[in-house]
């Protein structure tokens, strides 16, 4: 991107821009479909540094990516001796390491003021262990107040006030930190998209020129039809998608300036959502929310989408979607920390009521490519299978539960059938450990070295009722 | 043996009644003009109409051999290998089988044995008469029943399993000569020294033409009752044929054959430069191209010429990635006509044309022309001389920048003049679309020239060499060739105008309808006119011996 | 006489119309029927699959060149004795169309079935090895063997379709047990049955020979010559039958070994490293002495959890936990299982290679299919799955190979490895993974 470029817009100043020459004024529409698509977390690492996953450490985090929890640390209580966490945390006489796995994972979950609390639902009842957060200057994102002075980042092309709370709050974290692109939990989430789990497209349309035009309109949305994925990884250009109009939908003005998209900014904005897993799908309902889109002279588009965030649903999103347990020793981080961070960054979305910031300032980053986006003839609706349907259900428990208790300050349950919790573990007498359900146990208890899939599949189907595919099994 | 029939089976019965009144094949003065193996559509096809839709048929078919730019010359020369017999052996026993089994047993063998552990001829013989008829396309001789009923028994007995023995006996059938290959036997015509095709043989002409399968039993009793003898029983059959939706899958067959779309299970593009190309496209390019053909030709019945020149298609949203043109996803094939600026011309600028015949990471005009002149004007090009140096046409970072620079440098060789300047100016005009078939303008960044001359005209674009071949007779002219020798299994090489010059004729003074061509040419009364071996081979030694 | 009468017969029928010299059956055999064409071959064909979880490291195993002689990779130094006997295919993709991609699940089934599987766990039609042992797995006690590595009874994926799955043996003495134990059949003594399906396909090709004379008649000499191919081609498969009914020899120089010790079986690499060459050469030997024409062993699970002792996390927690290291670009410690789980194929690959039979060893009469679940398991990516064959198949596969798959569908390693078994199948999979193309690279 041209600095020169996006300085001259954002000053408003258009005797700085060039003026085009001028072509006959027509309708025109020009499409595109995501092809990838993540948090904008500013890398800031040694400049030119090219390979995946960095660990680090930058001017973004001095200190690294954040490290493996110490298990043994985060899970110390008041009430727990520390002769019983190391009997979780490093369990003698337990040989299969899928157990152990799951015994750490328990006793994370549980590690609240109170022994029967589970702490990913009710994280405010565990202690703030302080997540680092990002102390580098630059982001990308907006500035979405207005406002110089509330947002502390500098864009990487000197734009001053942008609103980027959650990249400070989380952008340590190893999962989306990173290289653009390159973070293990986008190029997942990329992957599960170019894969044909769900497919974001964006349609401009204006009267004058794709290149210029202050009337132009952008919409954004699901389509219910697969990306195709090209040899070369990228999304194949030219696809035609239907776009459906549900509560992910938007549609907003734009002013496009040398193929540089600017939408107005507006009170909600509805998008798809990043996401991994079906039951991750829904509606980023950005609050004052807007899109920058640069064309190429090839037609493909990169830009940013921005606004706050509900920072509760930011945590639900990370947490829910599997299991707390699981995020937290895949990400290498703490989801309690991450929780009281997510709360005292939050920048935005003040509650009437009680002044809280509901909400968090964040941009994701996107690629596109050109493509087709039509208005299906007949009505249509995304492809949602049974499986994913339940799994999406689980999901809107979960995010319900907690947010009533976090709102409220009410300790909330684990429900039953939830992914919360593992596996219900029990010592027996001669101090070894074994699967809860007793009958099970004690065939099992019989026969030589159980293998981790036996007891994933039963421990799953006993805890949420379903097939392994969704939660715990997978990482 | 009629006693415990189906109802839905008295149909056959009453023709198998007929059948078994006739006298046994005659051997004396029923010479075979022509032996013809079946093609693997024309197996799967017959298998679907004999036993059902839901019969799986899995197996390996010998490749066929184009000769004279139709698959369907090889049916006249190729054989059963050891693999060949194997393969059809295997499917035989599968095929048998499921139709033998507890789903298909009501519907198919239509007769319960006393002890389904034992043998029972009265319930093996109905059922091995009827499919032996079908599969034969004439009635199994005394001696060829006799064998089947016995080995169903004895293998009925040995495994106490009627329908073991009887799949089993089935089985033989499948891979019997007499299913696999068509006997097209010559008997002398009452009067005159010429032979024509009995009418079981003009029954299969028919019927694989025209449905691509075999004769079905309105058309096996037209046969047995003589009435293909005479040109009133051909022509109702002919009628009959050509006013079923079934017309489509024959001429589809034909259509595949000509235009060569089989190539696409050869063809590769390299991935770097075409990321989009995949088996997905392929499959879509062949239908869109039988779609585009069968719509103009049969269901408008338009002009055949203007598959030139239509701009009208339909395609698939893999297509219209490829095309770049939005999709409407109301049905999974979409209507669509290109605007003139497009700049495409009927089948020849389709995805199939254009990328069967180009390189996998280049247009070739060479490739191109070539094909649309062996394809659609029946003139083969002969092979390049074996001493050719192809590095200046294929240097693509030196200082000629287009391919048309490259050809025409070549085309200034005598010994390469000879072909090129027929094939290349052909292909040139097509140098708008990609080895994907994808519209550009510049190659290389230097922009294209699509002119070419050809025997002193100059045309330009696609548009201008679709309607060059639009107004030339050879299309026409090449398309009734080929409809004749896909039909006879005749090299279309080899075969003589004059032997359809009527139906030709038809078919101009019809404004060139493949409806007519198709119509006049089978019932011509020269249509049936055959050859036997036994006569050529006799004229062929006493010129030899001159 | 030194022609081969394959290349021949197919070289006379892909040109010109013709006119073959008869008789062409006796020309090609000697006195023992050694020189028969395949079908009547009397070393047996085997089968055999090597299942691993996880994956392996793309930046360590894709060779570098594509083709023949490819360069020996870092995850593949352990084949290194092998590579001629070896091929690597890269670049493959399993495509789920609109199922969900199944984690540790639908690229396993997708190599197996060439079907995206519709409910995790289950396969949508029955596996490769079964299709293939209907095929070639008669006349043998067994119609195929299915060994786990790691103890775990319900770790194998070999089925009939649906969820269930062929039991496997947990246990090297286990495995000896069901092959040398009770009822092994020493192929040089006892009772050797022939398969009596033989017989009545015997019978059955006579029916149609008996038509012979009368199908000859009328017809010119260029399509009496075509039509005597076909009775040809029917007396050859006839002798093939002949030779099925004999007794096939044991050509395999090996002796049956002694019973194996009680061994601990878990997920350790020490251990695996004890317990997989002893099942290895268990099924060898069973391989040599006919017990089984076709087998299957898992290494482990998919989501594979050996270990390395003294390490917290088995191989599928640290291919989701274990950071990429930025300067390598991959995960080393996640790359080292993968790397181990290399070093046990070589030693099946050892195993088979090490049985001398005939004109050359077990391995070049068998093809071995080594296959996993994903290409990056850290993202459970499709894209990209690593196939290795092994073997030539008694002379039908090429070896030696490096193909690129550029995005095809796994798939087509199924249907190739189904003809050059010999195997009437033109077409394989469904959906997007609906192939009629082979690779004819490694297709003889």
């Amino acid at each position: 991107m041209n600095g020169y470029r996006r300085l001259g817009h954002h000053l408003l100043c258009t005797v700085l821009t060039l003026a085009p020459t001028p072509l006959m004024a027509a309708p025109w529409v020009r499409s595109f479909v995501v092809d990838k698509y993540e948090p904008a977390f500013h890398y800031g690492g040694r400049p030119g540094f090219e390979k995946t996953g960095t660990i680090e450490p930058g001017v973004d985090c001095p200190g690294g990516t954040l490290p493996m929890l110490d298990y043994a640390k985060v899970t110390k209580t008041s009430w727990r001796s520390d002769e019983e966490v190391a009997s979780w945390v490093k369990p003698a006489q337990v040989t299969d390491l899928q157990t152990v796995h799951y015994m750490q994972e328990r006793i994370l979950s549980y590690r609240s003021f109170r022994r029967d609390i589970e702490s990913y639902i009710n994280p405010f009842t565990a202690p703030d262990p302080g997540m680092p957060s990002v102390v580098g200057k630059v982001a990308e994102g907006f500035n979405l107040d207005g406002n110089v002075k509330t947002g502390r980042f500098i864009s990487p092309e000197g734009e001053k006030g942008i609103d980027n709370a959650f990249y400070r709050a989380v952008g340590c974290i190893g999962s989306y930190r990173g290289v653009p692109y390159t973070a293990a939990m986008s190029v997942r989430s990329t992957d599960k998209m170019l894969e044909g789990m769900y497919t974001m497209v964006i349609r401009l349309s204006g009267n004058e020129d794709p290149m210029n035009d202050d009337a132009a309109t952008l919409e954004i949305g699901y389509s219910p039809d697969h990306v195709n994925k090209q040899t070369d990884g990228r999304a194949s250009t030219s696809y035609s998608f239907r776009i459906v109009r549900n509560e992910q939908y938007s549609k907003v003005k734009a002013v496009i300036r040398n193929g540089v998209v600017e939408t107005q900014q507006v009170p909600e904005l509805h998008t798809p959502r990043f996401g991994w897993f079906p039951n991750q799908m829904g509606d980023a309902d950005f609050h004052q929310g807007r899109i920058r889109l640069e064309i190429d002279r090839d037609g493909f588009a990169s830009g940013l989408v921005g606004g706050y965030r509900d920072w509760r649903d930011l945590y639900t999103e990370d947490t829910f979607t599997q299991s707390g347990a699981t995020v937290e020793t895949r990400d290498h981080h703490d989801l309690v920390g991450m929780y009281y961070a997510l709360k005292r960054n939050a920048d935005g979305m003040p509650d009437p009521k009680t002044g809280e910031n509901m909400g968090i300032s964040i941009a994701y980053r996107m690629k596109a490519v050109p493509a087709y986006v039509v208005d299906p003839e007949k009505p249509v609706a995304l492809n949602v299978s049974p499986g994913d349907s339940r799994a999406i259900k689980k999901y809107q428990q979960m995010r319900t539960i907690f947010r009533n208790g976090t709102m409220t300050a009410t300790i909330q349950a684990n429900p039953k059938g939830s992914s919360e919790g593992a596996p219900q573990l029990r010592q027996r007498a001669d101090g070894s450990w074994t699967n809860s359900d007793g009958e099970r146990g004690a065939q099992r208890d019989a026969t030589p070295p159980i293998g981790p899939s036996t007891m994933l599949q039963q421990r799953v189907s006993e805890v949420s009722g379903e097939a392994p595919a969704a939660s715990l099994s997978a990482r | 043996m009629q006693g415990n029939a189906a109802p839905r089976i008295c149909l056959v019965f009453g023709l198998l009644a007929l059948a078994l009144s006739q006298p046994a094949v005659a051997a004396a003065t029923r010479d075979v003009a022509n032996l013809r193996l079946l093609t693997e559509s024309e197996y799967r096809n017959s298998i679907r109409d004999i036993f059902g839709a839901d019969i799986v048929v899995q197996g390996r078919f010998d490749p066929a051999r184009r000769t004279g730019g139709l698959l369907a010359a090889s049916s006249t020369v190729l054989s059963v290998t050891p693999a060949g017999l194997e393969a059809f052996s295997q499917m035989a026993d599968k095929i048998a089988a499921q139709a033998v089994d507890e789903k298909h047993r009501a519907k198919l063998v239509g007769c319960a044995p006393k002890d389904p552990k034992a043998a029972d001829d009265s319930c093996a013989r109905p059922f091995l008469e009827r499919y032996g008829h079908l599969l034969f396309r004439r009635a199994l001789t005394a001696d060829e029943l006799k064998s089947r009923i016995t080995l169903a028994g004895t293998q009925a007995q040995s495994s106490h399993d009627f329908y073991a023995g009887l799949a089993n006996s089935l089985a033989t059938l499948l891979y019997s000569p007499s299913f696999l290959f068509r006997h097209e036997i010559a008997v002398p015509v009452a009067g005159s020294k010429t032979y024509t095709l009995d009418p079981y043989s003009r029954a299969e002409r028919l019927s694989f033409l025209m449905w691509d399968t075999s004769p079905d039993a309105e058309m096996l009793k037209a046969a047995e009752s003589g009435r293909l003898n005479t040109a009133a029983g051909v022509a109702e059959q002919v009628d009959r044929m050509m006013s079923s939706p079934r017309l489509e899958t024959g001429m589809r067959a034909f259509f595949a054959d000509m235009l060569e779309l089989d190539i696409f299970g050869d063809t590769t593009k390299d991935s770097v430069i075409y990321p989009k190309y995949n088996a997905q496209v392929a499959a879509a390019a062949q239908e869109e191209t039988l779609r585009t053909v069968i719509d103009l030709t049969l269901r408008s019945n338009d002009d055949v010429r203007n598959l030139m020149t239509t701009r009208k298609t339909s395609i698939s949203r893999v297509l219209a990635s490829i095309y770049d043109v939005p999709f409407n996803f109301n049905e999974e094939w979409m209507p669509y006509e290109f605007p003139e600026s497009a700049g495409r011309s009927g089948i020849l600028t389709q995805v199939s044309t254009l990328s069967m015949f180009s390189h996998p990471g280049r247009s070739s005009p060479t490739k191109r022309g070539v094909a649309i002149m062996d394809v659609f004007l029946c003139e083969p090009t002969p092979l390049p001389p074996a001493n050719v140096d192809f590095s200046i046409v294929n240097n693509t970072s030196g200082p000629l920048k287009t391919v048309r620079e490259r050809l025409l440098a070549h085309a200034t060789t005598p010994t390469c003049a000879s072909c090129h300047t027929h094939s290349d100016p052909i292909g040139l005009t097509l140098e708008h679309f990609d080895s994907l078939g994808v519209h550009r303008l510049k190659e290389n960044g230097a922009p294209i020239d699509v002119s070419g001359t050809l025997q002193g005209k100059t045309f330009v674009g696609a548009g201008g060499l679709g309607r060059y071949l639009h107004d030339s007779p050879k299309f026409p002219a090449c398309l009734a060739r080929k409809l004749y020798s896909y039909g006879s299994g005749a090299n279309s090489e080899d075969v003589d105008a004059s032997v359809y010059k009527d139906s030709y004729k038809a078919f101009v003074d019809s404004g060139y309808r493949l409806r007519t061509l198709l119509k006049t040419m089978v019932t011509s009364p020269d249509y049936f006119t055959v050859v036997p071996l036994s006569v050529a081979e006799t004229k062929t030694a006493m010129n030899t011996a001159k | 006489m030194a022609l081969d009468r394959r290349l021949l017969l197919r070289g006379a029928f892909h040109g010109t119309a013709v006119t073959m010299a008869l008789p062409l059956l006796d020309c090609f055999l000697d006195g023992n029927g050694q020189a028969l064409a395949d079908t009547g071959k009397r070393i047996p064909t085997r089968f055999g699959t090597y299942f691993w979880g996880c994956g392996l490291t793309k930046e360590l195993f894709v060779p570098k060149t594509v083709g023949a002689n490819f360069e020996t990779t870092q995850q593949l130094a352990s084949l290194e004795p092998y590579k001629k006997k070896i091929s690597v295919f890269s670049g493959l993709r399993a495509v789920v169309d609109d199922n969900p991609n199944f984690q540790h699940w639908s690229g396993l089934a997708a190599i197996t079935t060439g079907i995206a599987p519709s409910k995790s766990g289950e396969f949508d039609s029955q596996t490769i090895d079964q299709t293939i042992a209907d095929a070639i797995g008669r006349g043998t006690r067994f119609k195929s063997i299915e060994v786990t590595c790691s103890g775990n009874k319900n770790e194998s994926y070999s089925s009939l379709g649906g969820a269930n799955t062929n039991p496997p043996e947990v246990t090297p003495l286990g495995l000896y047990t069901r092959l040398f134990g009770p009822g092994f059949q020493d192929p040089s003594k006892g009772d050797w049955k022939p398969d009596p399906q033989v017989l009545v396909h015997q019978s059955m090709l006579s029916v149609v020979s008996d038509d012979r004379k009368r199908l000859l008649e009328n017809l010119g000499a260029r399509d009496k010559a075509r039509m005597d191919q076909y009775f040809t081609s029917v007396r050859e498969l006839e002798l093939s039958m002949d030779a099925a009914l004999k007794r096939p020899d044991v050509v395999a120089q090996v002796d049956i070994p002694g019973a194996p010790g009680e061994l601990s079986v878990n997920k350790s690499v020490p251990v695996l490293q004890k317990v997989v060459p002893q099942m290895a050469r268990l099924i060898a030997i069973g391989l040599a002495t006919n017990q089984t024409h076709v087998f299957n062993i898992a290494l482990a699970e998919p989501g594979s959890t050996i270990f390395m002792p003294g390490d917290s996390k088995p191989f599928h927690q640290q291919t989701h936990e274990e950071p990429i290291d930025p300067v390598l670009g991959y995960q080393p410690v996640s790359a080292d299982f993968s790397t181990h789980s290399m070093k046990f194929f070589a030693t099946l690959v050892k195993e088979l290679d090490g049985i001398k039979e005939g004109d050359g060893t077990l391995l070049d009469h068998s093809l071995l299919l080594a296959y996993t679940d994903t290409s990056f398991a850290k993202l459970h990516a499709l894209d990209g799955i690593p196939i290795l064959l092994a073997g030539s198949a008694s002379g039908r596969m090429k070896t030696g190979y490096h193909v690129a798959g550029d995005g095809s569908p796994v798939s087509r390693v199924g249907l190739t490895v189904q003809q050059a078994l010999g195997m009437p199948v033109d077409s394989w999979g469904k959906g997007s993974m609906a192939t009629k193309k082979p690779f004819t690279d490694v297709l003889a």
